[in-house]
């Protein structure tokens, strides 16, 4: 990579740093006092039952919680060191810095090839050799070119599930973010293009610092590196992955991963 | 495990009796509404067509009757019901057989026992008979039908005929060769031809005044009686004075036409005209109206000429509208129906009925007789013709809609009056002699004008008020201004047609520069605040929550428009000077200015407030429904496309517009539907004059409003209330062209941008 030339080689173990954040839906609070630091360039999982507020943490590191209405906050949440909140920040910019993967895979009605330099096309960068270099890129890294390369014009919904999902992230990762949110990316796949999606996610923590929310145990366990747990919107045992699974502090920690709640 | 339970109710699996009926039921009642509904549909469609197809119908001739008169008849009339021709040929005594029975009366008038008759003409308006002496004198005899009823309900009808008084003509010497009479109620016009022995002939035309006394019928006297024989270029031919007694023709054998005209200063020449070239004349009549005739050469060429005011011209001259289908070389006879513009002609065997303001024939075939002389009775529903032998034949005519055709609906026509033929809409005018004019063309114009006026304002509000509110305002305003826009739809069109016509367009009459101001300087405004918005520093910007900028941009665009209002007269004092040609005095006035500048009119009931207020009209029905689409584009892409940095142009423009396409298409085509068959506005704001030009400044009239205006006035079943309907099927046929083509469009659209 490029990047890593300019770059000191020490990597920040605070690259993300969630400092005593809470989040508020209306009177609602969805997150409570949560402060964690999230190493750059490694995996970071977040479970926990089903509105816990893991989701809720995740969309708030690129702001998308921003489009909805009546949110507010306190606290602060920093990537490298700046702060998200800080007014001089243009949320474009910051989204164009921290990528983000949904749930439901969500290609636009439009070509691979569209599909992937979208975030080019937004930012008004339209040279046709880069356009198809991050296009092969992208794909590539995505682990998708191979399969598609000889119809990236057709529509991207000629694709399955799981390719679809691939293209979603090559998309993602197309304008090369230093962050890549992701948002149960397997939640609406089948076991076998979820094991595709794992091995590209494990290559993938080579360039991008990955935060991702997961439902399915196994899955955190296979790909994370560090796993924070988090219930009723507070964060309850955050550590090495190893650790969490094997050797939970809490004892809410174990209930849930020995699944007797959810 | 489960033996242990109770055994289960054995009937859990039937259905219960109530919940089967009332399936069934509701069933039934759903198939009956649709059916119901879908025949409603079908009855509407018939009940239009019963109502408009009859406008397409052919004439329809039956003969009715035939028999022989015994003489050879050169004039031949018949009473109003068509129930007892008469014939004259020139002798002491007129014979009238009643055609039910085939009684045959010989009628003598006793005035004429010691006098020879030389010429006679008939003219049918007046059933008078026009009469030449051998000695030179010229008179009339009035035909007359009594009717009358036996105790038993019977009748029967007694003719009569009535000599009117010998009139001297004092120029020439010799017999009346050739004569015609017309009357006008206060006086009659008398044209005369007279031979001398030595072969000579003399033309004079006299004019006679209606001296009215107190009590009992006037006394005629002699006003002028005008010798133009030198002013005629050859010897005349055929003698023809209009029926109302106010213009006299005169045929001259080198196929000219003298046109005299007989005003209050008397008798004078206006026009000669040439209608076939050097070839003779044979035929030369005046139609219903008196304002057009038809001429026949010799050849059996045939042409309409009207009177009309040539471009450039002030008097009104005959020129030729129109060339009619030639007849065979023959025995021309000619009869114009006193009801509408139609007229029978042919020659030979052969017969045609023609309308005149079309050109069309209505009916043309062959008889079995080579008739000389026919004669339509009074009411337009019998004709007679019969041929030099004295064979009659009775014609009845079943032809209710004459003026109706494609080419009196849909194509240029040249009515009479007119210097060029033209598309045009005057469904009624003030006399009788009225002639319809019955284009469609400048309705349909004035329905697609208003429409697209209309839409030129609304859509552009409409569609980027629907962005607005689905990417750009935050939901709690949201979730009040599209009710409030729903409201807005429901606002009777009455009223804002009311406020159109009699509140917004005299104000904007005087303010057209303000409002041209107006519309310059919003769009600029809002670019400008865009402008300066994009051009602060971020922590600035970041200080407004996103949603929110209507707060500042709505204050600074008010300040716009009511600069933009105040700013109106300088423009017009700068730009709009009109001067006045006569005193060269200049005025700042814009309703003065357009004209002048543009050659085209400034109403006060224009385009420009109908688009406005069809805005409220339309805007809402678009507004719904593409904010609807806009808002249904899935979240998911509209996230996936703010979280790869696109900002919320980029959002609408690449993701939301693409995906809503073809729903935004439906909201235009809704919109389009609404314009076009609105009424209540086009009714009251735009001026209602059936025009066909672009301008901005002028009105129109929609099929729509057409409708409206004239179906209370049509007589049900004639043919103004059958174009009427034929109206509403065109605007019917158009609607429904634009929403087949609108959805193969969307159809289109929908496959490109389906999401799986």
């Amino acid at each position: 990579m490029e990047d890593d030339l300019t770059k000191p080689i020490a990597l920040m173990n605070d690259f993300i740093k969630v400092d005593h954040f809470n989040f508020f839906y209306g009177e609602k609070q969805a997150i409570h006092e949560i402060s964690m630091d999230i190493p750059e360039r490694q995996i970071t999982a977040l479970i926990g039952p089903s509105g816990c507020g893991k989701s809720t943490l995740l969309r708030n590191l690129n702001r998308m919680n921003d489009l909805i209405n009546g949110v507010h906050h306190s606290g602060d949440i920093r990537i490298a060191g700046t702060s998200l909140y800080d007014p001089k920040v243009e949320v474009i910019s910051l989204r164009k810095r921290v990528g983000m993967v949904f749930q439901k895979y969500n290609p636009f009605a439009k070509s691979i090839y569209e599909n992937v330099i979208f975030s080019l096309r937004v930012a008004g960068r339209s040279r046709r050799k880069e356009l198809d270099e991050t296009v092969e890129r992208a794909l590539q890294s995505a682990a998708l070119w191979d399969e598609v390369k000889d119809r990236l014009h057709e529509s991207a919904f000629g694709l399955s599930g799981g390719q679809q999902q691939r293209l979603c992230i090559a998309r993602a990762i197309a304008n090369q973010p230093e962050i890549l949110l992701m948002d149960e990316p397997c939640a609406a796949l089948d076991p076998l293009a979820t094991l595709k999606i794992e091995e590209l996610i494990l290559t993938l923590k080579k360039q991008f610092t990955i935060v991702i929310v997961t439902h399915n145990m196994m899955q955190a366990t296979r790909c994370s590196d560090r796993t924070a747990f988090l219930y009723m919107g507070r964060l309850i045992e955050y550590g090495e992955t190893m650790q969490i699974f094997e050797r939970p502090k809490e004892t809410q920690t174990e209930a849930y991963i020995s699944g007797r709640f959810s | 495990m489960l033996d242990k339970q109770t055994t289960p109710d054995p009937n859990r699996f039937n259905v219960s009796r109530a919940t089967l009926w009332l399936d069934r039921a509701m069933g039934w009642i759903i198939r009956a509404g649709g059916i119901a509904v879908i025949l409603a549909v079908f009855g509407i469609f018939y009940f239009i067509g019963k109502e408009v197809v009859p406008l397409f119908h052919d004439a329809k001739i039956n003969n009715v009757a035939s028999f022989s008169n015994g003489i050879e008849s050169r004039v031949l009339g018949v009473d109003e019901w068509g129930e007892m021709p008469f014939f004259y040929d020139g002798g002491k005594s007129l014979i009238f057989i009643n055609v039910a029975d085939g009684k045959r009366e010989v009628l003598d008038v006793s005035g004429l026992t010691d006098l020879t008759v030389r010429s006679f003409a008939y003219d049918p308006v007046h059933r008078r008979i026009a009469l030449g002496l051998e000695d030179g004198r010229v008179g009339a005899m009035v035909i007359n039908y009594e009717r009358k009823f036996a105790p038993d309900g019977s009748s029967s009808i007694a003719p009569s005929a009535e000599l009117e008084p010998w009139q001297e003509l004092s120029h020439g010497s010799g017999p009346v060769v050739a004569v015609s009479h017309g009357d006008s109620g206060d006086g009659r016009v008398i044209v005369a031809q007279r031979q001398a022995a030595d072969g000579s002939s003399q033309v004079s035309i006299l004019k006679l005044a209606m001296k009215r006394g107190l009590i009992g019928k006037g006394k005629l006297s002699l006003v002028a009686e005008v010798d133009v024989t030198s002013q005629l270029s050859a010897p005349s031919s055929l003698l023809r004075a209009s029926s109302n007694a106010s213009m006299v023709l005169i045929a001259t054998t080198d196929g000219k036409v003298h046109y005299f005209l007989a005003d209050g200063d008397g008798v004078s020449k206006r026009q000669v005209f040439q209608p076939h070239g050097e070839l003779a004349l044979r035929q030369l009549d005046f139609l219903f109206g008196g304002v057009s005739l038809v001429a026949t050469s010799e050849n059996g060429d045939q042409a309409q000429w009207s009177l009309f005011r040539p471009e450039n011209q002030g008097e009104r001259l005959f020129g030729e509208t129109k060339k009619l289908p030639a007849l065979e070389k023959g025995e021309i006879f000619f009869a114009a129906s006193q009801r509408n513009r139609t007229f029978l002609t042919g020659s030979n065997k052969k017969l045609a009925i023609i309308h005149s303001t079309s050109g069309v024939a209505r009916w043309a075939g062959t008889l079995d007789i080579a008739p000389t002389t026919a004669v339509i009775d009074a009411k337009g529903e019998h004709f007679f013709v019969a041929d030099a032998a004295g064979a009659v034949r009775k014609f009845a005519i079943h032809d209710p809609h004459p003026e109706a055709g494609w080419r009196a609906f849909f194509g240029k026509v040249w009515y009479e009056g007119g210097s060029k033929p033209v598309y045009q809409w005057q469904s009624t005018g003030g006399t009788d002699d009225f002639e319809p004019k019955l284009s469609l063309i400048p309705l349909i114009y004035g329905s697609l004008k208003g429409t697209a006026y209309a839409l030129l304002f609304s859509v552009p509000v409409a569609l980027l008020a629907a962005i607005f509110s689905a990417a750009f305002l935050p939901l709690e305003i949201k979730r009040v201004v599209k009710p409030v826009m729903e409201i807005m739809s429901s606002l009777p069109s009455v009223v804002l047609g009311f406020l159109a016509g009699l509140w917004l367009a005299p104000i904007w009459e005087m303010r057209v520069p303000s409002v041209l101001m107006i519309t310059i300087m919003l769009p600029i405004s809002a670019l400008a605040m865009g402008y300066i918005g994009c051009r602060l520093p971020p922590a600035v910007r970041n200080r407004f929550e996103n949603g929110r900028e209507w707060l500042v941009v709505l204050p600074v665009m008010a300040l716009f428009a009511w600069l933009g209002w105040h700013l109106g007269p300088l423009l017009e004092r700068w730009l709009f000077i009109y001067r006045d040609p006569t005193t060269q005095q200049a005025i700042a006035d814009f309703r003065l200015w357009w004209p002048q500048f543009t050659g085209t009119p400034f109403e006060q009931r224009n385009s420009l407030v109908l688009g406005f207020m069809m805005g409220f009209a339309v805007i809402p029905v678009i507004f719904t429904i593409a904010e609807d689409a806009l808002s249904n584009v899935p979240k998911s892409l509209t996230a996936a496309a703010a979280a790869l940095g696109a900002n919320r142009w980029q959002v609408v423009r690449t993701v939301m517009l693409p995906v809503a396409s073809s729903g935004i298409f439906s909201a235009l085509m809704i919109g389009f539907g609404r314009a076009v068959g609105e009424t209540m506005i086009m009714v009251m704001a735009t001026g209602n004059t059936p025009v066909m030009d672009w301008n901005i400044f002028n009105g129109m009239r929609t099929l729509s409003a057409n409708i409206a205006v004239e179906l209370p006035e049509a007589p049900v079943g004639s043919t103004h209330y059958r174009t009427l309907f034929l109206g509403a099927v065109v605007l019917f046929a158009m609607t429904f062209f634009m929403n087949t083509l609108a959805e193969i469009l969307r159809q289109r659209l929908r496959e490109r941008n389906k999401i799986v």
